[in-house]
């Protein structure tokens, strides 16, 4: 062995995942998938001495009676829309029934439309079984908080909601290449920021998986932006939403309405 | 017991057996489904043609949410083999998606063997005689099938 490969000997993608396995654990140890339902002015023990953010959580206590907090690990919009989503089908019988009827024949148009059946199959049985967990009468919302704070079951939500957002945005390519910015190809963008997990999610992910599931979703903007009020967004445009989310830089939580 | 990664990697093992892709085997160790070994057949045309390169495959519970660590175990002079035998390859990093299962994995590893990507080099004097001498890099690579057979 010459001496140019002992100095390669260092493998640094491991020593970078290593680092980063490391940060994640820590997050992880320390503040769960989803939390239980908070008060919306706990969220001024962020922003002590804050005038902006201050009177911004004001508006929002205003509007919304309790926020339940989703664990920053890129996967947050998936998991809080999940959460929210069923919490508010398991309440609404007619909406579940549908539901469950698009989440059953989602399979074979993701196969249909390329996705690997074997692998695809493992995370539809389980997001079956979570829909079929939290169904009206059942009505026990302790189970759907349970599930979502299991990593296996909570994980393969995220994923199943990941290819179906991608799924969507490859039916729509024609649309969504209009939002993918610089050289990247539909292709690459959903193998590259939808698929794969801990991946932090952008309007045309909410916008793509809205689409796919037929859901309304209000997004509260929270920012150091002017104007001392929150900004509502609602996905898509002009809809009745049926989730609804906060937004802070780089951040979902779930918000309860008055 | 079973989790999540244990019931996918029972899954992934089914399928490795029912339907093997051309040129890869792998199973789980005798004792212990989240430690694998494999064999990757070096591919046609190539001159890692013959050569048998074993690896290891570590899963976690994160499997497949989380890609496995792979490893070579057979010495493997290759642009984006590591010394210790850890591979660059994207989908084992930021590209990983947990629709792939072991199958792919492998095949992707496989097909790795004949397309380096010199422009991520984990073997920086691989790379560079994959681009400036090819028949050296050859005479090195086949150099290490040969090895692959005592290994």
């Amino acid at each position: 062995m010459d001496q140019t490969e002992e100095t390669d000997a260092v493998n640094r993608d491991e020593l970078i995942m290593q680092q980063q396995r490391q940060i994640e654990k820590e997050i992880s140890d320390t503040i769960p998938l989803v939390s239980e339902e908070q008060p919306v002015d706990s969220l001024n023990n962020e922003y002590m001495g804050d005038d902006v953010y201050g009177s911004k959580v004001r508006d929002l206590a205003a509007k919304y009676r309790a926020i339940r907090r989703t664990r920053p690990d890129g996967n947050c919009f998936f998991r809080a829309f999940a959460y929210s989503y069923l919490e508010y089908l398991a309440g609404h019988k007619e909406d579940y029934d549908a539901f469950k009827e698009l989440a059953l024949k989602s399979k074979d148009k993701l196969v249909a439309l390329g996705f690997p059946q074997f692998t695809l199959e493992d995370f539809h049985d389980t997001f079956m079984e979570v829909i079929e967990h939290v169904s009206p009468g059942e009505n026990d919302k302790q189970e759907l908080h349970k599930l979502f704070n299991a990593q296996g079951y909570s994980d393969y939500v995220v994923v199943y909601l990941r290819l179906i957002t991608s799924g969507q945005v490859q039916e729509g390519a024609d649309f969504y290449q209009n939002f993918i910015d610089g050289n990247c190809t539909i292709q690459e963008f959903r193998h590259q920021e939808v698929e794969p997990m801990y991946k932090e999610s952008d309007h045309i992910h909410i916008i793509a998986l809205c689409s796919a599931l037929n859901v309304g979703v209000r997004v509260e903007y929270m920012d150091r932006g002017e104007g001392g009020q929150v900004k509502a967004h609602d996905f898509p445009e002009g809809t009745d939403p049926k989730v609804y989310l906060l937004y802070r830089p780089g951040h979902y939580d779930i918000l309860y309405p008055n | 017991m079973s989790t999540p990664a244990r019931r996918r990697l029972m899954r992934d093992f089914k399928r490795l057996q029912e339907d093997p892709p051309t040129g890869v085997s792998g199973a789980p160790t005798d004792n212990n489904i989240m430690i694998w070994n494999a064999v990757i057949f070096g591919p046609h045309d190539t001159p890692f043609e013959d050569g048998t390169f074993k690896l290891t495959i570590e899963f976690t519970e994160e499997y497949p949410n989380k890609p496995p660590t792979v490893r070579f175990v057979s010495k493997v002079f290759h642009p984006n083999v590591y010394a210790d035998g850890g591979i660059c390859l994207d989908i084992l990093q930021n590209r990983w998606s947990p629709t792939y299962d072991v199958s792919a994995i492998l095949t992707s590893i496989q097909s790795l063997l004949s397309d380096p990507n010199p422009n991520s080099p984990a073997n920086s004097t691989a790379a560079q005689l994959y681009k400036e001498n090819r028949r050296e890099y050859e005479k090195r690579v086949k150099a290490c099938v040969e090895q692959s057979f005592i290994d």
